[in-house]
């Protein structure tokens, strides 16, 4: 399975934020998108998700046979960089009510506890309001129902920068986990980061995404080759 | 000092531009016509300067004018003193209220915060500018209409001219003891934050002002005359003391820092504004529910919410109730009175448009499920399903409408009661209409106000309002109500109007629902 996204376009007012982007995530791996400030990281998360219409271009998923067909509501999991869930139910609530509605798509229903278990959270921390829980945790709790729906793509904007060193460790190893059944895109900012745990690397800058291979060159200059593709300076 | 100033002001007419033309960008047809240079047009910016320049001038005498017209000149008409001696009575308690309501000096405004904490320009050269210029404004713009106004009470010419510069005077004198106090105990003072001592100094002022004029008692003017003459002679003390002061940067730093302007981000108000909802979510044992799904969710809103949603409503029954009552019981007491009751029964059902709108719960509820609910679940892509909007505007239409009920039923039932119990009516169609009309009222208030929110939806995810069409709307809705009050219309020709009215639009409205919600229910950006 393949997400193909084909010379996508978005702009406000007349400010062209992307600009013919054009990429072809995989199956299996995880991608780094790095951008610098306002590249528009967030614009295509939300363009993909379809929070916005695009002005042009199209993106499409594309299963081994080389079928293509649009992705619909479920095939896209969308964690967003500031948590937010129902600050009026307790974490074992909003994960009824999320099975309640997805039971029909979900392979095989776990119970409540075993998703708990799953993500580490407290057993005493499961029946308290989501208004109460920490920043991390409401992140664990908005990870954990993207990952019960199971969707084909994952978008991840910036999601480890609220854990504790310890959870962030742990969450890299899930993903590792989850990775072969899904396309995981995830944003960040830090580079490290994207090195240690992405697989590819595609740059997003001037409204255009590019990947940025890594062939044989050493570390430093594979950082090197990623700053110059954000700065936006030609590589040869 | 004078470039520090016109730096000031400069900066307060960048930003009230931008204002006005951030405002005129949230207008829809508008929008689409000025494009985001228009932040940077020369032309318009020039515009806005010479509006700003005219702004300020009318600030400076409409003001003043609307103060000693409402305030002095129109009160000292009613008292039982003479009316000259009513007014310098009343202008000098209230110039007292004004040393310490209106300081300048402690108005942690925005030019303030740009300037002296973010831009890093001189305080004192900022600060004691700026005051000066507000003092020159007041004396200017206080003249001449003390003289107009005073003359035509009776107060001699010499005191109208000498009194801008007392209330000059006591505002210099307050200030330099606020700063005073400042320079002792390092109490940064906010005049829009007052202790409660001050609250009760100005209910003592104001009564004072007001109180004895009624019963015929005011000042004698020579002691006008006298605390005047103090104010100028001391004031023109303190003006040194407030030109010399050397601690305005760390003042206004300490003022600022407390106040609401430098926390005024999108970010921090959204958390205040979430915070305080947040807080009304309740968690009892009691609130569990046996349904599944969206039905589940809702009901689980519902309960969580139940203070300001089920008890409220509850309470405005039981004020309707009470109000019913003791008009019933009057009623039954004076049949005098009962049969004016009876005839405005037959006449005042516009007024209970009114009443609706007021009473209904709708907009607090759509407040509160965005603000605890849908602000958080509109990020997740299943939330936003056609199919599941509409099931959920399904059930939470049915708990709006039964939310409302408790109110509702007490008016609907208690009107044509009232009618019947002061006399009755040879026509029973207007007890049907009278119950009937109400229920529709509220049913097209719950209606109203929720599918406004689903049409429109205005926040943003900083909980911005977004959507000028949503205010709009919002007024429209309010003046009709409004415009309604004291029409008096037969019951039966106005309760059939608005029995089809209301059956109409509500009809119209859950098709547009139908139709445009599941694209326009979402988070604006």
């Amino acid at each position: 399975m393949k997400l193909v996204i084909r010379d996508l376009k978005k702009s406000f007012d007349n400010k062209e934020v992307l600009c013919g982007a054009s990429f072809s995530f995989e199956k299996g791996k995880i991608y780094g998108l790095l951008g610098r400030n306002g590249a528009g990281k967030t614009t295509l998360f939300n363009c993909i998700n379809e929070d916005m219409e695009i002005d042009g271009g199209e993106f499409f998923l594309e299963d081994e046979d080389g079928a293509a067909r649009k992705p619909a509501a479920e095939d896209i999991g969308y964690v967003l960089s500031t948590p937010v869930v129902p600050e009026f139910l307790t974490g074992r609530e909003f994960l009824k009510f999320f099975l309640d509605i997805n039971r029909k798509r979900i392979q095989e229903v776990k119970s409540e506890d075993e998703y708990f278990d799953f993500m580490d959270i407290d057993p005493e921390d499961r029946d308290r309001l989501l208004k109460d829980y920490s920043h991390g945790m409401k992140n664990k709790m908005q990870l954990l129902v993207n990952l019960i729906a199971d969707p084909a793509v994952l978008l991840l904007d910036e999601p480890l920068t609220s854990f504790d060193v310890v959870v962030a460790e742990e969450m890299k190893q899930l993903l590792r986990q989850i990775k072969k059944d899904h396309i995981i895109i995830f944003s960040t900012h830090i580079m490290e980061l994207a090195l240690d745990l992405c697989d590819e690397i595609a740059v997003l800058n001037g409204g255009v995404l590019e990947p940025v291979t890594k062939e044989n060159l050493s570390d430093r200059d594979f950082k090197d080759k990623i700053i110059q593709a954000l700065k936006g300076e030609e590589n040869d | 000092m004078i470039s520090t100033f016109k730096t000031g002001f400069r900066l307060r007419n960048t930003y009230k531009a931008n204002s006005v033309i951030y405002s005129l960008k949230q207008i829809p047809i508008i929008k689409k016509l000025l494009p985001d240079r228009l932040y940077a047009s020369p032309g318009l910016k020039t515009f806005a300067d010479i509006a700003a320049v005219l702004w300020e001038l009318l600030s400076v005498f409409l003001g003043k004018f609307l103060y000693l017209l409402f305030m002095v000149s129109l009160m000292s008409g009613l008292m039982k003193t003479e009316t000259g001696a009513g007014f310098s009575h009343i202008l000098l308690f209230l110039s007292f209220i004004g040393a310490f309501m209106n300081t300048n000096l402690f108005n942690p405004t925005k030019d303030k915060y740009y300037g002296i904490a973010l831009m890093n320009m001189d305080a004192r050269e900022y600060v004691v500018s700026n005051y000066l210029y507000f003092l020159i404004k007041m004396i200017v713009g206080f003249m001449p209409f003390m003289i107009w106004f005073g003359t035509k009470a009776g107060v001699s010419l010499p005191l109208c001219i000498l009194y801008p510069f007392f209330i000059v005077g006591f505002k210099l004198v307050i200030s330099a003891c606020v700063l005073r106090d400042y320079e002792k105990h390092g109490k940064a003072r906010n005049e829009n934050n007052l202790p409660a001592v001050a609250w009760i100094t100005v209910a003592l002022l104001l009564a004072a002002a007001y109180g004895p004029p009624i019963w015929g008692y005011a000042l004698d003017e020579r002691i006008v005359w006298a605390a005047g003459l103090s104010g100028i002679v001391l004031g023109a003390a303190c003006l040194v003391y407030v030109l010399r002061f050397r601690k305005y940067s760390a003042m206004c730093r300490k003022m600022l820092g407390r106040s609401s302007v430098i926390f005024n981000t999108a970010e921090n108000k959204r958390e205040i504004m979430q915070g305080s909802y947040q807080k009304k979510i309740d968690i009892t044992a009691e609130a569990e529910s046996g349904k599944s799904g969206f039905a589940y969710f809702h009901d689980l809103f519902m309960k969580r919410h139940r203070k300001i949603l089920i008890r409220s409503s509850k309470r405005t029954a039981a004020i309707l109730l009470l109000l019913w009552g003791m008009t019933a019981a009057a009623c039954l007491i004076k049949p005098e009175l009962g049969i004016q009751v009876n005839g405005l029964m037959l006449t005042i059902l516009p007024y209970f448009m009114f009443v609706m709108y007021l009473t209904n719960r709708g907009k607090v509820v759509s407040q509160a499920m965005f603000m605890n609910c849908d602000h958080s679940m509109l990020t997740y892509r299943f939330y936003r399903q056609p199919h599941v909007i509409l099931s959920l505007f399904r059930e939470r239409l049915k708990s709006v409408i039964w939310l409302n009920l408790p109110p509702t039923l007490v008016l609907a039932a208690g009107l044509p009661l009232l009618l019947y119990l002061t006399g009755g009516t040879d026509q029973y169609m207007n007890y049907a209409i009278l119950f009937v009309s109400i229920l529709f009222m509220s049913v097209f208030f719950s209606v109203h106000n929720l599918v406004l929110y689903y049409l429109l939806q205005p926040y943003n995810v900083e909980i911005e309002m977004k959507s000028m069409l949503y205010s709009i709307a919002d007024g429209v809705t309010y003046l009709v109500c409004y415009v309604l009050v004291g029409k008096r219309i037969p019951v039966l020709l106005f309760g059939v109007l608005v029995i089809v009215f209301c059956a109409v639009y509500i009809v119209l409205a859950l098709i547009l629902v139908y139709r445009y919600a599941p694209k326009t229910f979402r988070l604006r950006r």
